[in-house]
């Protein structure tokens, strides 16, 4: 008996060994060198040369103005960005919930763009937004808009990344809809009969039925946006100005252009810590307005 | 039920609505079919027109001339794709059966971390694979996008488990009576029943690896290597005012997305609800 225990057993670690070693080799050891590198300031990933330079790469941090700007984009591209772009999906979602005909190919078509890779989509954006030869130029000048450098302003280019955001924001739009098929029917049936109009029923029924969902979408796109780099990177490389600079975009400089992976892992680490802070904070503060069916509240 | 008066006209703002913003969705996508088929000549006209004058496939020819490695690239992307989607189908499959069928003490610890390792930002995991992939010799190779997809994706073991956890545990105990072992049930009954699961996660998982650009960006150095992202992304910085090349160029790498959306369009949709993962 005991014997067939062990057999088991180790059939078991057989089974899961690919995510063992996955886990180990690909996330385990890189994470734990990370932190360790941190505190050095190794340049060259694997040479021997390098020293313990205690907490200097942070300290370093706060002295550093690109660093404090590439934070403060960051922060809103978080602090701005998410709340548009949940919106935006939560906005979308109620529109492809309509009940007519045909709603299953506009829900095609809407979600297409989420798709396009990501170089394609950079591609597609510089020759919409382009001020000289663009389609949206052409359409403002209609009205009597003049020309507008869309990509090379630094006004422009943060509201025309959160803009790309909700074009590709497919994702969070059929979460919100699965959200919404599952509101049951019979609550706005009751709440009809006790009066309430359609904004009323909106605010009353749906939004607490959906707020798991809103909360869980709004986890995803905080940790998203303050990963923000590739976007930036390839539409405006960072600029004009640095006004798409963004903390992972830092991150990627320091490593790759001035080679200090020290100092870029302990980015890295506080990046991480951030993350984790807001999204706790997320968390903690969503039992005021997340609602479980069959939990009583307070 | 009869329509009354009231239920059409509301539907017929709805579908006002539906249709202006789809003008948004679908407008860019338009914009760059009708660049595509322009002259390089006609693009610099202002006002710009929509429906190109003369429909002309220039742009594809002188995207391929000036860019010789377009096939190439093409065929690396295919290549990684399809040796990612295998991997995960088969590693995943294989360790969410662990997940979902034994009973072991440390189970539910170890499948917690397979919970929390899905909670960590990629972006802080730039630099430390990078490193890791430095040591291992990996750089400029298709390794780094290919090998830990071998090793078990964690949103793909979670679906997966979820799914095996919804078969009867009588098909198991059956196959044992028989004499078959664990693997047999795994490759004889598991596997079967798994189908829907199974085509979600290729799909998925074949979707995802073509739309990575920062992996191949990040690990792949010489052009041969490049994926179809990475060298259009090469692309821009060459033929940055050749309109119709680069929407030529957006098209081809849109297209074999696109064609596997429309026919499997109910495997993407479950993938993303199931997962909430940014497609």
């Amino acid at each position: 008996m005991d014997r067939r225990k062990k057999i088991e057993d180790a059939k078991f670690f057989l089974f899961i060994s690919p995510w063992m070693v996955g886990f180990t080799v690909f996330f385990l050891i890189p994470l734990t060198t990370a932190i360790y590198y941190a505190f050095t300031d190794a340049r060259i990933p694997g040479a021997a040369d390098f020293s313990f330079v205690g907490l200097d790469n942070f300290t370093a941090l706060f002295q550093d103005r690109i660093f404090g700007k590439a934070v403060l984009n960051t922060l809103f591209f978080v602090g701005i960005g998410v709340p548009v772009v949940t919106c935006g999906m939560l906005l979308l979602a109620l529109l492809l919930n309509a009940d007519v005909k045909g709603i299953a190919l506009f829900r095609t078509f809407y979600y297409l763009p989420t798709l396009v890779p990501i170089v394609a989509t950079v591609i597609i954006w510089r020759l919409v937004f382009n001020s000289e030869f663009g389609i949206l130029n052409a359409v403002l000048g209609t009205i009597g808009i003049s020309k507008i450098s869309w990509l090379g302003e630094a006004w422009s280019i943060k509201p025309v990344i959160v803009l790309l955001q909700v074009w590709i924001s497919g994702s969070g739009v059929l979460i919100f809809l699965a959200a919404l098929k599952g509101v049951p029917s019979h609550l706005y049936e009751a709440a009809k009969i006790d009066g309430a109009g359609a904004i009323r029923r909106f605010f009353s029924v749906t939004l607490p039925m959906i707020s798991p969902a809103i909360l869980f979408v709004l986890v995803i796109q905080t940790m998203y946006n303050f990963q923000m780099f590739t976007e930036a990177l390839l539409l405006a490389e960072g600029g004009p100005n640095y006004a798409s600079y963004t903390y992972v975009y830092d991150i990627y400089k320091t490593a790759f252009t001035e080679l200090r992976y020290g100092m870029a892992m302990a980015q890295s680490m506080i990046l991480f810590a951030m993350i984790l802070a807001v999204t706790l904070v997320l968390l903690k503060s969503s039992n005021r307005f997340v609602y479980y069916e069959g939990e009583k509240r307070g | 039920m009869r329509a009354t008066k009231k239920s059409i006209s509301s539907s017929i703002k709805t579908y006002i609505l539906l249709t202006g913003v789809l003008a948004i969705f679908i407008g860019p996508l338009v914009w760059m079919l009708s660049t595509m088929l322009k002259s390089k000549a006609e693009t610099y006209r202002f006002p710009p027109t929509i429906i190109p004058e003369d429909i002309t496939f220039g742009a594809f020819h002188r995207l391929f001339a000036v860019q010789p490695l377009m096939w190439q690239w093409i065929g690396n992307s295919v290549i990684i794709a399809v040796l990612v989607a295998l991997g995960t189908v088969i590693s995943s499959s294989i360790a969410a059966y662990g997940f979902a069928r034994f009973e072991n003490r440390y189970k539910n610890a170890l499948f917690l971390i397979v919970l929390t390792t899905l909670m960590i930002p990629a972006s802080v995991m730039i630099i430390p694979s990078f490193v890791l992939f430095v040591k291992l010799n990996w750089i400029n190779t298709w390794a780094p996008l290919i090998v830990p997809a071998w090793l078990g994706g964690a949103y793909y073991i979670f679906l997966f488990r979820q799914f095996i956890m919804g078969i009867p545990l009588e098909l198991d105990e059956a196959t044992f009576l028989d004499g078959g072992g664990r693997w047999t049930v795994f490759q004889k009954v598991v596997l079967p029943l798994s189908k829907p699961v199974i085509i979600t996660v290729l799909i998925f998982s074949f979707v995802y690896a073509w739309l990575d650009f920062l992996g191949p960006f990040l690990y792949l150095k010489s052009s041969e290597m490049f994926t179809l992202s990475v060298g259009l992304q090469l692309l821009i910085g060459q033929t940055g005012q050749d309109f119709p090349a680069l929407a030529a160029g957006a098209f081809i790498s849109i297209l074999p997305i696109a064609v596997i959306y429309f026919f499997a369009q109910r495997f993407i949709v479950e993938g993303v609800v199931l997962t909430g993962s940014k497609g």
